[in-house]
């Protein structure tokens, strides 16, 4: 992270107080004017929105969690976001500049710039961007950049009813999951905290998650990896094969047969 | 719910949103690159007829390259944003460099080969874009390496020998398909070296890639594109081999190779897209690290 940012903001989402309502899901998609995902029936429990995409940035993923034999079981729900991530795949994969970081430590893509080469969809560690069905440019969450800068919330925050989506400086957050998960660690069992370790594969989230089962069950990856990490080495091997394929040119150039 | 079906069986990184101008770019690109550096190579050993037939060659691969690579962005009329920065941590941008400069080299001096103008300018340009050639044949196996579809991710070995062996198979290949015996000895050379070591870095990748990952290369349309692509591979190598004297042979053998070296390009990229869609690889991709 550059010096050029005062305090990373982010979001804490304690899936522990998620109902499930969705209103994050609408106050995203009105504030940025996202139009709608269609009115597909998944029958995948209350999910009908499926995935993050260009047009969608906050997804909420319902897990059934039953046995039907004891007929006992728990919901799980949790309100899906871009992480902003410390070393972001997309952003280092963008060639054009488009994707940046703010001053406020988050992951933008700018609208005017992208020109759809589609780099930063393969690049990201938690299939979060997609293509905006009008635009034909990427899209993923702003943190509501322009919210921001006028020094209000994101608007799912805003909107959550429960506080299960917080709004707040990075470094705070982490200290407040970690108190959240020791609170509530005897009363979940599975309880674990998710992209709060700025030691993991993308350095840690700008969005920190508390769970309540493995990332997996929830749709996320369980040991995300920045692709960019081995980039180096890679062009080590590419090198090697480019000398060995000119060698090779030249000997069949200068062979007699 | 078991172990691998994730959130209800759906990805948990996204598939490309690119089109089949991709993997067109890679094989179309990769053939220009090898064909420069043979172009060059032929030169030198004052082998005018096959510096010519491979110059040209370079040249209409790049116009392939260019077409495709502006016609997959979603935004085409933004081409020219990828030039407004120079991002090394972007082999995408890297890329873009090292195609503008190989391909305006190749116009220069395929231009100047078939009107006879400019002569010292093009054969100048002519060594530029043999020597970026290899560079050019192999830099797109970083760019699909440096991204989280496990299929392109993992063989970080392989992969950019194999883009090389692919691109010395299909550059060896328009040689016999498009020249003469008399001159393009070099250039079956190259096709039977490429397309051996092809056939061979293939079962390297599938090694390196461990039996649950290398099911994204052997199921399904990537699977039957690797088999169609082995065959006519196989087949083209055995026909260059008898090709000495025959130019029938050489131009069997030389279209037997350009679309076995289509069809692997096209293998590559619908394992990377099966290996994305399927939450399997992803999760036994990092649970293994």
């Amino acid at each position: 992270m550059s010096e050029f940012i005062d305090l990373r903001m982010g979001f804490f989402t304690d899936t522990t107080l998620c109902i499930g309502c969705k209103a994050c899901e609408v106050a995203c998609k009105e504030w940025n004017q996202l139009p709608s995902d269609g009115y597909e029936f998944t029958g995948d429990s209350y999910d009908n929105t499926k995935e993050l995409s260009g047009d969608t940035w906050r997804h909420v993923a319902f897990v059934e969690q039953f046995d039907q034999k004891s007929d006992t079981g728990r919901w799980l729900m949790e309100s899906d976001v871009c992480k902003h991530c410390t070393n972001a795949g997309c952003l280092d994969v963008c060639p054009t500049g488009a994707i940046i970081r703010t001053e406020f430590g988050t992951v933008l893509i700018q609208d005017d710039i992208c020109n759809g080469c589609g780099y930063c969809v393969v690049a990201c560690p938690f299939g979060v961007i997609g293509e905006r069905q009008e635009e034909h440019t990427m899209g993923k969450c702003t943190l509501c950049y322009d919210r921001l800068k006028a020094g209000d919330t994101p608007a799912c925050a805003k909107a959550c009813p429960t506080e299960s989506i917080q709004f707040g400086v990075v470094d705070e957050l982490r200290e407040r999951a970690e108190k959240r998960l020791s609170a509530v660690q005897n009363r979940f069992e599975g309880a674990q905290l998710y992209l709060n370790d700025p030691n993991d594969g993308v350095g840690g989230g700008g969005s920190i998650f508390l769970l309540l089962d493995k990332p997996e069950v929830y749709g996320l990856p369980p040991n995300p990896l920045v692709p960019t990490k081995d980039l180096p080495e890679r062009w080590r091997t590419a090198g090697i094969a480019a000398a060995l394929l000119l060698g090779a040119v030249v000997l069949c150039a200068s062979a007699r047969e | 719910m078991s172990e691998s079906s994730g959130y209800y069986g759906r990805h948990l990184v996204k598939p490309p949103v690119w089109t089949d101008f991709i993997p067109l770019y890679f094989f179309a690109g990769g053939m220009a690159g090898t064909a420069a550096t043979l172009a060059l190579a032929e030169r030198t050993a004052r082998n005018d007829r096959s510096a010519r037939t491979m110059i040209l060659g370079a040249a209409a691969g790049s116009a392939v390259s260019a077409f495709c690579l502006i016609r997959d962005l979603r935004k085409p009329e933004r081409f020219l944003n990828m030039l407004r920065v120079f991002k090394p941590t972007s082999p995408m941008s890297v890329g873009v460099y090292i195609f503008s400069a190989f391909a305006g080299s190749v116009f220069i001096a395929a231009g100047s080969e078939l009107t006879g103008v400019a002569r010292p300018a093009g054969r100048f340009s002519e060594t530029i874009a043999g020597l970026i050639g290899p560079v050019m044949s192999v830099y797109t196996a970083v760019l699909i390496g440096d991204t989280v579809m496990p299929a392109w991710h993992l063989p970080r070995k392989t992969m950019p020998g194999l883009f090389a062996a692919t691109s010395a198979s299909c550059a060896g290949a328009w040689g016999m398909l498009f020249g003469s015996t008399r001159s393009n000895g070099s250039a079956r050379r190259l096709a039977i070296l490429g397309g051996t070591t092809m056939i061979a870095m293939l079962q390297a990748l599938h090694h390196e890639l461990g039996p649950v990952q290398d099911e994204a290369y052997t199921k399904g349309e990537a699977g039957a594109f690797a088999r169609a692509s082995r065959v006519l591979n196989v087949s083209g190598v055995v026909c260059a081999t008898l090709a000495k004297k025959s130019d029938t042979f050489g131009r069997i053998a030389g279209a037997l190779l350009l679309a076995g070296g289509l069809a692997e390009r096209f293998a590559i990229y619908r394992a990377g897209c099966a290996s994305a869609k399927d939450p399997k690889y992803t999760i036994e991709a990092q649970s293994s690290t």
